[in-house]
């Protein structure tokens, strides 16, 4: 276990010593600056939102602030769905695995995501409306879209073979995005009982401080989900990498000597974890 | 030719249910069974009207009626090598995905059939008049969605090692809008008082969610089955 673990983080230095020698704007998209510009914008658009947008003249007042996090969250979450989307639709037309590579990342991070967009949803809800949880249309899709994107992971964990599981991840992805925003209309379908949806109205009649604020935490959450992502993909590569080592030390026994094949792979295996 | 495949290979399905009759015999004792359990459920003191939860009860029934008969589509094709000659026969993947949405269709529908008497027996009281057609059409677009989406996600499941565990998992967040949308149309439909024109939303989103789906699982089933 010790050895994978050294491997990785030899190799991860060494991608990220290759990434900043490329040099030149270029710099600006390594995964370490990424996130210290998402840092900076979320920093910035914290500041904003307690001490430069207003406090929302509404019913909703104080507790209006969460809504320059929640949603960007949100928004960054469709974004990742998008991408997973993106993602399994040319892996079908390529076949080739840093699709589903970047796919099974970027479900990862949406579902993660959409937590926090409940979390996040919850407690406004909570402030404004006094109760924790209500079958609003949004966070009642979010809530959907969690347990579609976590049903990812168990198709995910339960397929075997390499390309079966690429393809089947592919095509859930596909679907569960188109399924999404279906959701979203149906749940209007029903009446949303003690509480219109209020988060209508902040859409619409924002004023240009407000939007201003809710744009830096809009931009510093989407580069937070890039940055997450470029992440999460170096780690996916440095991981396959291994793992096509692991399998060139265990078939060269077997290659050379065919009688001892099967004790001297499993030792090597032994000796390698 | 598509066509006379796509006859051939529905026929086959339905010969092997009326022989064997375990999956219809099932699904139909799982429905009343679970209406039965309604009562115990919802009515612990007795004598409660509720009529007004009989379309909920109705499709929460269908959902589960419908998993248990989309995933023995597939495990008895897995299971006898089947599937493996199925592969082999010249036919177009999307005909030999057609038939078993047609064969998971036509089983669910029957279900259906024998179905919602017993619960208009049990938890219906007062005039169901006027109910029927409407009721057909929106259980028909609701059908369509179900077997459409269940035979794709039946498909991957077949090829997992969860198997018969994945397809709920799977399958249930999917149909949500489905099942909203048809709860809804239907709880309105028993209540009373609701005309066509006051489903007609509803039931276009029904049918453009059947539609949807079919051309989704037109562009990716190709590749679900290529192996």
């Amino acid at each position: 276990m010790t050895t994978t673990s050294e491997v990785t983080a030899e190799d991860t230095a060494v991608t990220g010593s290759g990434a900043a020698a490329r040099g030149g704007w270029r710099r600006l998209y390594s995964p370490i600056a990424l996130f210290a510009e998402a840092g900076a914008l979320l920093v910035a658009g914290f500041l904003l939102a307690f001490w430069y947008a207003p406090t929302d003249s509404s019913t909703m007042g104080f507790s209006q602030k969460i809504f320059y996090f929640h949603a960007p969250i949100a928004e960054s979450a469709l974004v990742a769905y998008l991408i997973a989307f993106v993602a399994g639709v040319l892996y079908l037309r390529h076949q080739d695995e840093k699709y589903d590579r970047l796919g099974a990342a970027a479900v990862r991070l949406g579902l993660l995501f959409s937590v926090m967009v409940m979390g996040t949803g919850m407690i406004w809800g909570k402030a404004a409306w006094g109760v924790w949880w209500t079958w609003e249309p949004r966070l009642t899709t979010f809530l959907i879209a969690c347990v579609l994107y976590a049903a990812y992971f168990v198709l995910r964990w339960s397929t075997d073979e390499e390309s079966r599981r690429a393809t089947y991840c592919a095509v859930f992805a596909i679907i569960a995005f188109v399924d999404v925003p279906i959701t979203f209309f149906a749940t209007r379908f029903l009446p949303t009982g003690l509480h219109p949806a209020v988060i209508t109205s902040s859409g619409s009649g924002m004023a240009a401080s407000m939007l201003f604020t809710f744009l830096v935490c809009m931009a510093g959450m989407t580069l937070l989900l890039v940055a997450m992502l470029r992440l999460e993909l170096a780690h996916a590569a440095v991981l396959a990498e291994v793992e096509e080592l692991k399998e060139l030390l265990d078939s060269e026994p077997e290659s050379h000597l065919p009688t001892v094949a099967g004790s001297s792979s499993l030792e090597t295996e032994r000796g390698l974890l | 030719m598509g066509r006379r495949q796509f006859l051939a290979l529905l026929r086959k399905d339905l010969l092997i249910e009326l022989r064997t009759r375990e999956m219809l015999l099932s699904m139909f004792l799982f429905a009343v069974l679970a209406l039965v359990v309604f009562h115990y459920a919802f009515d612990p003191k007795g004598g409660a009207d509720l009529t007004p939860l009989a379309g909920g009860m109705l499709w929460v029934v269908f959902l589960f009626a419908a998993l248990l008969g989309l995933n023995r589509s597939f495990v008895r094709e897995k299971d006898e090598g089947c599937l493996d000659g199925l592969l082999l026969c010249p036919a177009d993947r999307i005909i030999v995905f057609l038939a078993k949405a047609a064969s998971n269709f036509i089983f669910l529908a029957i279900i259906q059939v024998l179905v919602v008497p017993v619960l208009m027996l049990f938890y219906v009281h007062g005039s169901t008049a006027g109910l029927s057609g409407s009721l057909v059409l929106v259980v028909f677009l609701a059908d369509v969605g179900f077997s459409v989406l269940g035979t794709l996600l039946a498909t991957m499941a077949a090829g997992t090692r969860a198997r018969d565990l994945l397809l709920p998992v799977a399958f249930l967040p999917l149909v949500v809008p489905l099942l909203i949308a048809a709860t809804s149309a239907t709880t309105d439909l028993i209540s009373g008082g609701a005309g066509i024109g006051a489903l007609a939303g509803r039931l276009g989103f029904l049918a453009g969610y059947d539609a949807v789906f079919l051309v989704a699982a037109y562009g990716t089933y190709d590749y679900l089955l290529s192996e």
